[in-house]
């Protein structure tokens, strides 16, 4: 067996590998997505990966309607509603791994698996030879550093074979668990969503107080021009010019130099929702920003003193 | 290169084009029946001669004002031209269904057709290559269509690249009096062949001085001045070309166009191509450029001329071969870029004048290839990739890594590997050198698997279609299976060659082509016609069809019925008798349940890459009728929809009839559910040896990607990628469901938005249903 950093965290839960991602990183990328993260922020996008255990899904579009799962559910986990639609009854002590097995067209399937980082680590080098040309491994959740050592290990590996490697992360985290993975990152990604504590709480049912440290220690540390701080702009929520200003006032005050971007609201957040029984933040889904209120956020930062402004568009 | 508009000139002589109703013209096919009975008892080839100078002699001319390029086979644009020497029996057939058929369209004079019946038809009876290979060998060609569709049947052989270079050298008088010259000492066959050649020069030499005629009597009756020069200036360049090699950019350009509209008057075949115009112009374009007399604008123009005239030839195909090849691709497939014969970067001007043609124009034709290499600059391939982002289709990649060593190893000349270029959609040839017979015939690797499964009988009809070795459920094993495919594969195969012999035979006996062997290495040095195999190079090649879902079924027959069980035998054959009626569930479980080609899953992969590599290792042992190798292609243009409906429902989940994947390489669409790296590393496990007729991959992508600069670099490093896994070919659709859909609703307001087909680009509005839905459900990748 391969010398793990960290052989106590062989393993870890994840829930998807997205294979082709342009936006995580430089060139084409491949993302693992971390299951379970400390924060539930209600415009969440990825929000199967909020929790941290793994459960059964039923995806509606794939089914048939055949029924086989009904049959072979033996403890009501699998159900009827009323309008004929299959209802999951996750907490059942059912055979599920047989139920999937039975399902023809795998329209009930776990949200996410536990995997060995060594077969992690095979799959993601299935792109290799598109990490030539200036891309890599993303890792992402949920939150990668709430497996710290599970994310370190992959991290070194991919280090070893020279292989461009990026994180995103809420850094609602010890310190020591970012400390484990600054050393194999070429480049992180880190949000800094909403300054003030009370709205952040509000929002994403935590203080922020430990990820603004967390941005003061990665600003002052050895790797603070390898970290883009990111900022998603939520209508009504984040995207307001009072938290934008307050944000960057911060940064500028740490790091003027550090490089900070702008994530555009994305309306396909809501799609997911469904699947995982929670509310989205928003009934009416709104509009992305347009070019000219994106720059306009842009210079109300620039006016705090931040000098490395990208837009996402 | 500046960043130049489109003039208002190339905007007028193109929407002019678009509009013009396209006819069917039997204007040649008159011409040449005349010939043929004043010289009744000569030899064939002299025939041929004589009516292809008729027609240069005789077939009204037009030019229309403001083109810089003039020339074109029949007065109208875009006709369907009958060919009566390669066969009218489909003409007589189908007539009168010409306006209203599914596919290709054209209209049709009803004093045409009264002609046609009484004066052209009769004449013809038996006489014709389709009415002659049918009396040999029809009833052997069609008792092996299932598995086996033989091309070539019914028009003369294209997909031809002429030696372009060696005609801007010499022109047609200089070809005329090597002719003169070499009959002096030839005798029989190889005087004749000489004789012929002479005169369908001195015919080309005629034609050109017409159209000098013309232009000079518009340029009489012109008042404006500026109008007046420019007529003057075209005719100069017609009258000049006809007697002497060109000297400047415009009559090298004039030239060329005049050697493929004549290619077309021989043969009325599909695709001669141009081959590398940057390496063949270049020689002009910079002399011209240091001399002064050229600016880049007016090279631009030039060449937007050039792309104009591609577009004003179309190839009418019968209803069926229309099925096939539809949107009558005519394919002048012109390649730029790739490795010069050194093996370095071979880039230049005019590479960049091509793309910005297409950019400009984004018509069908030419069919605009891009060749890719480890060294291609990145100026290139970023523009490249602009072009494809305007949503033409074009231009498609050929990677040299790929195609380079696979064509050594094919026997082809190092130096005319490197110098490679592509004919009609995305079959390889080397330049000016080779009959690449490149359509030979498909195979349906997916019927004879039918077969295979069902005891020698057809799904569909219950017919027996080959002997029995038994079915699905007598195999124990999932080897005895594979190997009654393998007994199949092998019979229909031996079969498939003589039919292609024989078809090769009447070929040479009916249709000789002494203007096409005129510039066609080797031809004139032997005497010999380019049908009988005067070429350097003499290939046929083999479309294996279509790999993607034999891999597929193959698969699903492994891992359900063999491996895990959960399937048994006698319910599958069931199910597939039954057209899946009654088994939605084993249909649901095949089609979701087990992994498919074009996933990168490595085990479903290699069962492809085995019976292709089967496929090519057995053909390669038999040789045509010219003494070239087979060899194979993995390409469908858009015979994956008729080929389709020839074949009952089979293992992967498809239901009877349904369409095969498309493209060649390309994974069945819908099932590559893991992204478009995971598509390029399963096609890259393909050896490339497998796809030296041509090999393609069809990729779709919504315009999203393309929208802003770190796009174009994303997708530029992807073709990097590309090129490194060495697979021979890529394609993109950037397209937007919604054009596509209002596209069908509103045709006439989308008649220029065109779509790729599969090898080739089509006006979408000109499509069938069932091609614009297909079209619609492929796969496409949003930007993640």
């Amino acid at each position: 067996m391969e010398n793990l950093l960290h052989p106590d965290a062989d393993s870890g839960t994840i829930f998807d590998v997205r294979r082709f991602s342009t936006h995580d990183g430089d060139g084409i990328r491949t993302t693992v997505f971390f299951k379970g993260c400390p924060l539930s922020c209600v415009w969440c996008h990825n929000p199967e990966g909020i929790s941290g255990k793994r459960r059964p899904l039923y995806f509606e579009k794939k089914c048939i309607h055949c029924g086989s799962c009904i049959k072979v559910a033996n403890h009501g986990g699998v159900g009827l509603g009323a309008q004929g639609e299959i209802l999951l009854k996750t907490d059942r002590p059912e055979d599920w791994d047989r139920i999937m097995q039975i399902c023809p067209t795998g329209a009930i399937a776990w949200d996410s698996r536990e995997v060995h980082v060594m077969e992690l680590f095979r799959e993601v080098l299935k792109d290799e030879p598109f990490f030539h040309h200036g891309g890599g491994v993303t890792l992402s959740g949920g939150e990668p550093l709430i497996q710290p050592g599970f994310a370190a290990n992959l991290l070194a590996l991919l280090k070893e074979q020279g292989i461009h490697t990026a994180m995103e992360t809420a850094l609602l985290v010890p310190e020591r668990s970012l400390a484990m993975v600054l050393p194999h990152l070429d480049l992180i990604f880190a949000d800094c969503k909403l300054f003030d504590e009370e709205e952040h709480i509000r929002a994403a049912g935590v203080s922020n107080r430990r990820i603004l440290e967390n941005i003061h220690y990665l600003l002052t540390s050895e790797s603070r021009d390898k970290v883009v701080i990111r900022t998603p702009m939520i209508p009504g929520y984040t995207a307001t010019e009072k938290n934008i200003a307050d944000i960057s006032s911060f940064l500028s005050g740490i790091y003027p130099d550090v490089r900070y971007e702008f994530l555009n609201y994305n309306p396909l957040a809501s799609a997911k929702y469904h699947l995982v029984g929670r509310e989205y933040c928003f009934k009416e889904n709104p509009d992305r920003f347009t070019k000219e209120e994106m720059q306009h956020f842009a210079e109300i930062s620039c006016r705090k003193g931040i000098k490395n402004i990208s837009i996402d568009e | 290169m500046k960043n130049m508009e489109m003039s208002l000139r190339i905007r007028a002589l193109r929407d002019k084009m678009l509009s013009e109703p396209r006819y069917a013209s039997i204007e040649q096919a008159r011409i040449i029946t005349n010939t043929y009975k004043a010289n009744e008892g000569k030899p064939r080839i002299l025939q041929r001669a004589l009516a292809l100078k008729a027609a240069l002699e005789q077939m009204e001319i037009r030019v229309e004002p403001g083109e810089l390029i003039v020339g074109n086979r029949t007065a109208g644009v875009r006709a369907g031209v009958v060919f009566p020497e390669s066969g009218s029996t489909w003409v007589d057939r189908e007539f009168e269904t010409l306006p209203t058929r599914a596919q290709d369209r054209f209209e049709v004079r009803e004093e045409d057709i009264r002609e046609f019946r009484e004066e052209i038809k009769p004449y013809w009876a038996g006489k014709s290559l389709e009415d002659v290979l049918k009396a040999r060998y029809g009833k052997e060609i069609s008792e092996i269509s299932k598995v086996a569709k033989i091309n070539q049947t019914d028009h003369a052989q294209g997909h031809i690249c002429p030696n372009c270079s060696l005609w801007l050298r010499l022109g047609p008088a200089k070809l005329r009096a090597q002719a003169e010259e070499k009959k002096e000492s030839a005798k029989g066959a190889k005087k004749d062949f000489y004789e012929a050649v002479s005169i369908v020069m001195a015919g080309a030499q005629h034609f050109m001085q017409r159209y000098a005629e013309l232009l000079a009597e518009l340029a009489d009756r012109e008042s404006i001045e500026t109008k007046k020069d420019e007529l003057r200036q075209v005719s100069a360049n017609c009258a000049a070309i006809s007697g002497r090699p060109p000297e400047t950019f415009h009559e090298a350009v004039q030239s060329l166009w005049f050697l493929f509209v004549i290619l077309q008057m021989e043969s009325n075949a599909s695709s001669f191509s141009p081959g590398r115009l940057d390496e063949i112009l270049i020689p002009f374009y910079r002399k011209d450029r240091e001399m002064g007399h050229l600016t880049e604008e007016y090279a631009l123009e030039i060449m937007e001329c050039l792309w104009l005239k591609f577009n004003q030839i179309v190839y009418m195909r019968n209803a069926n071969s229309a099925k096939f090849f539809a949107g009558f691709p005519i394919g002048f497939n012109i390649a730029v870029g790739g490795q010069d014969g050194d093996g370095k970067d071979y880039a230049n001007e005019i590479s960049f004048l091509c793309l910005k043609a297409q950019e400009h124009l984004g018509l069908p034709q030419p069919n605009l290839s891009v060749r890719l290499h480890e060294h291609t600059g990145d100026a290139l391939l970023k523009e490249a990739v602009r072009v494809v982002a305007k949503g033409s289709g074009m231009p498609q990649f050929f990677n040299d890594k790929a195609i380079i060593p696979a064509l050594a190893k094919l026997g082809i000349d190092e130096r005319d590997a490197r110098d490679y270029a592509i004919v009609g959609c995305v079959e390889l040839t080397t330049q000016g050198n080779n009959l690449g017979w490149s359509d030979a015939a498909m195979f349906n690797l997916n019927k004879a698997l039918e077969l295979a499964l069902n005891g020698g009988k057809c799904l569909l009809t219950g017919k027996r279609l080959a002997p029995d070795y038994g079915d699905l459920t007598t195999y124990e094993t999932y080897e005895d299976l594979e190997e009654v495919l393998r007994r199949y594969i092998d019979e229909f195969m031996e079969k498939m060659i003589k039919a292609c012999e024989q078809v090769e035979r009447a070929h040479i006996d009916i249709l000789p082509t002494p203007f096409l062997s005129a510039v066609i290495d080797d031809c004139m040095e032997r005497g010999t016609d380019v049908t009988a195999g005067g070429a350097r190079y003499n290939l046929s090649g083999i479309q294996m069809i279509q790999v993607a879902n034999l891999a597929d079924s193959l698969a699903a027959i492994k891992q359900l019925v063999y491996d895990e069980k959960m399937v048994s035998r006698e319910e599958l054959l069931d199910a597939l008798r039954k057209d899946f009626e009654g088994h939605d569930i084993l249909r649901a479980r095949l089609l979701n349940k087990v992994p498919k080609y074009g996933n990168d899953v490595e085990w479903v992969d290699a069962i492809g890459v085995k019976w292709a590599r089967y496929f090519r290792e057995r053909i390669g042992t038999y040789r045509n009728y010219r003494g070239g190798k087979y060899h194979t292609g993995m390409y469908t243009v858009s015979a994956h929809v008729p080929m389709g409906e020839n074949v009952g429902a089979s293992p992967d989940g498809r239901m009877a009839g349904q369409p095969l994947a498309d493209g060649g390489m390309s994974p069945v669409y819908g099932r590559d559910v893991t992204g478009p790296t995971a598509v390029l590393k399963s096609v890259s496990r393909l050896d490339k040896e497998l796809t030296t007729n041509g090999g393609l991959l069809n990729m779709k992508f919504l315009p999203e990607f393309f929208r802003t600069e770190t796009g174009i670099d994303k997708f530029a490093k992807f073709l990097r990628t590309f090129v490194d896994l060495e697979i021979p070919h890529i394609q993109f659709n950037v397209v937007r469901k919604e054009d596509l859909i209002a596209a069908k609703k509103h045709p006439e307001q989308y008649r220029s938005l065109t779509v790729r087909v599969a090898g080739y680009t089509a006006y979408f509005t000109e499509l069938a249903d069932e091609l614009q839905d297909e079209i619609i459900a492929r796969t496409s990748y949003a930007d993640i």
